[in-house]
């Protein structure tokens, strides 16, 4: 059986399928050194959402973000808990996050 | 070696290298300490509390002074057993926020009218929580890493998160600007705890049934302390049962939880 993981990718057409982000400076996120405040942000509860580069740290629910759209297998870091982080897609078709010890 | 300014870009080693260094935890602090005086804006008016609430307020900060005082005396043991200088320097940090956490606690007492926060704190301390710290600190003599990291950075640390995290929603402006400072401390530590105790059982799966003995060894003395803590709060069964959610969700990633 092959495994998909080896199978050769067009990464060059992947990428470029894939919307790119322009992260805000200010967040309003205060627990990381400035250079890396942009990448985080607070989960606001009932009535927030996240965009398509956006994802939760499973570990103390900061909300992460990247300046392109997420998808599964990407590998992302929480620096306010210090968690290596790979993106999943869960049983109900969203993107979540678990940790790569 | 070059760094990114995308902090998803870093290699792994990169990151580990930046988070567990002073240079991260002093540029991480700065940005919510600068500032403040005993972790709150200066000149703060004092809420109006009748004598029933400062007393259950006093009661729950003595007791989140004992949870500290456990992390600091535990958090200072490990420096001397942690297994390489990442987790060395990364604990020598932890360190300095626990003895920052253990001030601002006992400044809030003072402020609160406690005259000598030290006798009140062992006159109202739950016994419980005294139990888990000694317990933890035989875990450091032993020198038992992995039991002692479980019991302080995934145990008492996630407890202390949720607990002051929802403590702060319903406390006076003061006392709730010092918690959300301290929480912000928390989140670190959950994360080392987390991480260092999943990449040691990944290396060394057979830990995992000793590791569930200690958990469920210390389960009921944390439990007993969030009832106590939560009483005292007047917190009700639903949100008791979510404070320990975080817990749970931990325990469960690092599969202690069967």
């Amino acid at each position: 059986m092959n495994d998909p993981l080896e199978a050769p990718v067009d990464e060059a057409a992947a990428a470029q399928q894939r919307q790119r982000y322009e992260l805000a400076d200010d967040t309003g996120f205060d627990e990381v050194p400035k250079k890396y405040r942009k990448f985080y942000r607070r989960w606001q509860g009932d009535g927030d959402s996240l965009a398509p580069n956006e994802v939760i740290c499973p570990v103390c629910k900061v909300v992460i973000r990247s300046t392109r759209e997420l998808r599964p297998g990407d590998r992302v870091y929480c620096m306010p808990c210090m968690s290596r982080l790979v993106v999943v897609r869960n049983g109900q078709g969203m993107l979540e996050a678990t940790v790569s010890y | 070696m070059a760094v990114r300014d995308d902090v998803h870009e870093l290699t792994g080693e990169q990151f580990h290298e930046q988070v567990h260094s002073f240079e991260f935890w002093f540029h991480s602090v700065e940005g919510y300490l600068s500032g403040l005086e005993y972790g709150h804006r200066e000149g703060a008016a004092e809420p109006d509390l009748d004598d029933a609430e400062r007393d259950r307020l006093i009661s729950v900060l003595c007791n989140y002074c004992v949870g500290e005082t456990a992390a600091l005396d535990g958090a200072s043991g490990l420096v001397a057993i942690a297994p390489n200088r990442h987790a060395k320097i990364f604990l020598s940090t932890q360190v300095v926020d626990e003895g920052r956490h253990l001030e601002v606690l006992l400044h809030r007492m003072s402020e609160l009218g406690v005259a000598d926060p030290e006798q009140e704190i062992a006159a109202r301390a739950c016994p419980s929580l005294l139990q888990f710290k000694d317990r933890l600190l035989e875990l450091v003599a032993e020198r038992d890493w992995e039991a002692a990291i479980l019991a302080q950075n995934v145990i008492l640390e996630a407890l202390e998160f949720a607990v002051f995290h929802h403590h702060a929603k319903t406390a006076d402006a003061i006392t709730a600007e010092v918690l959300n400072g301290i929480v912000k401390d928390e989140r670190r530590h959950i994360g080392f705890g987390e991480n260092e105790l999943g990449r040691r059982l990944r290396d060394a799966p057979n830990e995992h049934r000793r590791l569930r003995e200690v958990k469920d060894e210390l389960d009921h003395l944390v439990l007993d302390a969030l009832e106590d803590t939560a009483r005292s709060l007047g917190v009700g069964d639903i949100e008791r049962h979510a404070l320990g959610r975080m817990y749970i969700g931990s325990v469960q990633r690092l599969g202690l939880d069967r």
